[in-house]
């Protein structure tokens, strides 16, 4: 496989779930704080922000977070490269220019959502409320998902994408629980249990993980326990032990390494961070110090991705 | 099958044949044979549901990313190349001669370039003006003296034909022998056809054309330097590239693997592609990029695109490239005058197609001819395709005329100038008014040589010029396209 096509394919995995995930966050804090005080409401849109990894960014367009400034910035800007139609372009783009190689319908379903997310407006979306935007980004990424499981073959190809949508979930919600447990525990509003009790049942929910959460512990919400779900869970397909096995199961069908080696850095970084996920318990992270810890994790998860590019996207000339 | 006409409006109300050849209707009003059973269609279609028929096959286009870019807007926009409903049907005697006259063309180029890249026996026999070959834009001397993969230049060829109102033969226009596109569409067009119409295809049978890229990969597969089982790749420009679908669509339809002068990368005079598990030999590259951007080394130092050492790999013999560099000196509208002399030169033969007249402005009497009647003519640069460097005399400004007499004077051998042909028209759907209106067309068959025989798919691209009254067809100046059937049987 040509290493071009290997990188696209990766990148699509990427962007995809990076549209999801930004559409996911939007959608669910946009409509619990509309119950909520004007001053958390300020607050937790800033949170937003920091998720995204574009704070700075944002602050050189704007003056403020309020709903209208985040959804246009994080949905539609076409110079914010992480926005949603930013990713779904580039997803786009890197489909086509792969498009001999995919699916005649993975192209289509990728050139239809492409048309479907051009026709939508900032402005009369945020006015609409921006549930069906963000509805339509999500399951338009799950049907992505559907149609490449169903129309590729379950090669090399296929497990670059997979490995792509792994590592870029993984991160995504070591940012999330970083950020929340963050603002929610330490930030002024950390002392308004009934409040907090509902920005945590927003987080669980971007995630698709409240029910999940509701159906484990019964219990009110207890923030220990949903950073275990979402950290250390090993069937929560958004939980980031599960895809830290998915990237890991991804990187060795593609270096075709014996059971118990690895042939890669980028295998031997994933494979230990695995391990650590495997038989730490959350106490033993808590110890530790969870903003560490998930600190540590994202650099991790970096340094992955370089090796994998490293490994299989570049040619170093002779 | 009779049917009752749909109350009402027809699609064919007020149709107006014209002065002009028009391929559905005899000067009698009535449809021609072969038309027959499509014109029993559209009489009894409803303007609505033909506007229905087309919305959905716009969509199907629009949804499947069938597109071409355009430059001048500056933001490289991708535009649907217009399709028009209405089929371009060929009956099976016309096409059979059409079909002789084109393989015995492209065999007739073949030779030449063989000539001019090796003996150039043509020039010693004083039978072409060495000066006009030798000072073609696109004539490659680096060349000279290399004897190409199992002596092929011309692995593929669009010969472009007008078919004249005044006598109602096919004229070759020009012919394209270096990176023709096009035939993607022709294969799109075919497949939405048969969605839209397929109680037409039931009543007739139309000849098969889906084949194409099978016998191009089999073309292709015959120039490896290493036999057995050859790694083939398309060489696109990438992306932004105007033709950019099509490369990606042959590709895929052959199997073969799409690159980017970025993927490749020469060794040792081997080329290879850069792939996950380190560099895998390519035998055989089917490009779809102009000779100047195929190797900086050679062609254009100051260029970054291209494969450094990728001629030298050629030359050594470790890698084909079809359509063979330097091709371009064969489809030099100048030398284009001069090739139902060539056709009879190597092969003995009277040309079957008739070239249309031409002036070569390099010779002194055509030039005076051209100047004095610069507005009643055509005149061409003849290194340019897709209708650039042209002047439409009949329809051109006096300030353009002008200019173009100057141009004339001062290079000559620049210029060929040809009488306006009066392109024959198909009936079309007018969307302003909704019914179907005469509009002018012209053909491109697709014609692979194997260093045997020519295959031809039956029929090519119709191109249409949809704007009322335009005789011009490209895709940058408002043309479209129509599906093209060759009927089977007699016809």
């Amino acid at each position: 496989m040509l290493s071009r096509i290997a990188e696209s394919l990766f990148w699509m995995g990427r962007y995809m779930e990076r549209a999801e995930d930004t559409a996911r966050l939007l959608d669910v804090h946009f409509h619990t704080l509309l119950e909520q005080s004007q001053q958390t409401y300020r607050l937790r849109w800033d949170s937003i922000i920091r998720i995204s990894g574009e704070h700075e960014r944002f602050f050189r367009f704007y003056h403020e977070a309020t709903p209208q400034t985040v959804f246009e910035f994080l949905g539609f800007r076409e110079d914010n490269p992480n926005s949603i139609v930013g990713c779904v372009t580039r997803v786009r783009e890197n489909a086509r220019t792969i498009r001999d190689r995919i699916s005649r319908e993975l192209w289509e379903d990728v050139n239809s959502f492409y048309l479907r997310v051009r026709g939508f407006r900032a402005e009369s979306a945020v006015e609409a409320g921006p549930h069906r935007f963000c509805n339509e980004v999500k399951f338009s990424s799950h049907k992505f998902r559907g149609v490449a499981d169903d129309t590729l073959p379950h090669d090399e190809g296929w497990q670059f994408l997979r490995a792509g949508r792994a590592l870029e979930r993984a991160e995504k919600t070591a940012r999330i629980v970083d950020v929340e447990y963050h603002t929610l525990l330490e930030g002024p509003t950390a002392h308004a249990p009934d409040k907090s009790d509902h920005q945590w049942m927003a987080v669980l929910k971007s995630v698709a993980a409240y029910e999940v959460y509701r159906r484990e512990f019964h219990a009110t919400i207890d923030p220990r326990r949903v950073a275990e779900l979402l950290v250390l869970n090993v069937r929560h397909p958004r939980s980031i032990r599960f895809n830290i096995a998915e990237l890991q199961a991804s990187l060795q069908a593609i270096s075709r390494a014996a059971p118990g080696t690895y042939a890669t850095e980028a295998e031997r970084l994933t494979g230990k961070l695995n391990e650590t996920l495997l038989y730490d318990r959350m106490e033993d992270i808590f110890d530790r110090g969870l903003h560490a810890f998930l600190g540590d994790l994202q650099r991790t998860c970096r340094a992955i991705g370089e090796h994998i590019a490293r490994t299989y996207f570049y040619y170093a000339a002779a | 099958m009779e049917t009752q006409q749909v109350a009402g409006t027809s699609l064919l109300d007020d149709y107006e044949p014209g002065s002009f050849y028009d391929e559905m209707f005899a000067a009698s009003g009535n449809p021609r044979p072969h038309y027959g059973p499509f014109y029993d269609e559209l009489v009894h279609m409803a303007p609505s549901e033909f506007e229905e028929s087309r919305r959905l096959a716009d969509l199907a286009f629009l949804l499947q990313g069938i597109t071409f870019t355009v430059y001048n807007d500056g933001l490289g926009t991708e535009r649907l190349f217009p399709f028009d409903l209405v089929p371009r049907i060929i009956p099976r005697a016309e096409w059979d001669r059409v079909e002789r006259g084109l393989s015995q063309r492209v065999i007739a180029l073949n030779l030449f370039l063989q000539d001019i890249y090796g003996k150039q026996q043509i020039l010693k026999d004083r039978r072409i003006p060495r000066s006009l070959v030798l000072s073609c834009r696109h004539f490659r001397r680096e060349m000279i003296g290399f004897t190409v993969p199992r002596g092929i230049y011309t692995h593929v060829a669009g010969i472009d034909l007008v078919r004249d109102s005044s006598t109602g033969e096919f004229l070759v226009l020009e012919d394209n022998v270096r990176t023709p596109s096009g035939v993607s569409y022709v294969l799109e067009n075919r497949l939405v056809m048969t969605r839209m119409f397929p109680r037409a295809f039931q009543r007739q049978e139309v000849l098969p054309i889906d084949h194409y890229p099978a016998e191009l990969c089999q073309v292709l597969r015959t120039l490896s330097p290493r036999g057995g089982d050859p790694v083939i790749v398309t060489l696109t420009p990438g992306v932004h590239n105007s033709a950019y679908f099509e490369h990606s669509f042959l590709a895929q339809q052959m199997g073969v693997e799409l690159v980017e002068s970025r993927d490749l990368v020469v060794e040792n005079e081997i080329v290879y592609m850069k792939t996950i598990r380190g560099l895998t030999r390519v035998d055989v590259i089917y490009r779809r990029v102009d000779d100047e951007f195929l190797d900086p080394v050679v062609f254009r130092p100051d260029s970054l695109l291209g494969v450094p050492g990728l001629v030298g790999a050629y030359r050594a013999g470790n890698v084909a490239i079809a359509n063979a560099i330097g091709n371009g000196v064969a489809d030099d509208k100048a030398v284009y005058a001069y090739l139902p002399e060539i056709i009879r030169y190597y092969l003995g033969e009277d040309p079957i197609l008739r070239n249309v007249d031409t002036y070569v402005c390099s010779r002194p009497a055509d030039l005076a001819y051209v100047l004095d009647r610069t507005g009643e003519l055509v005149v061409k640069a003849v290194g340019e395709s897709g209708g650039y460097g042209m002047l439409m005399g009949p329809w051109a400004t006096k300030a353009a005329i002008e200019e173009f007499r100057m141009r004339l004077r001062a290079d000559p051998r620049n210029y060929i100038a040809q009488p306006v042909v009066r392109l024959s028209r198909v009936p079309s759907y007018d969307p302003a008014s909704g019914r179907i209106a005469g509009r002018h067309v012209d053909l491109r068959p697709y014609c692979l040589f194997d260093g045997d025989r020519v295959v031809i798919i039956p029929g090519g691209l119709t191109r249409v010029a949809l704007k009322p009254e335009s005789m011009v067809v490209n895709s940058s100046q408002g043309g479209g396209s129509k599906d093209t059937w060759v009927l089977r049987g007699a016809g």
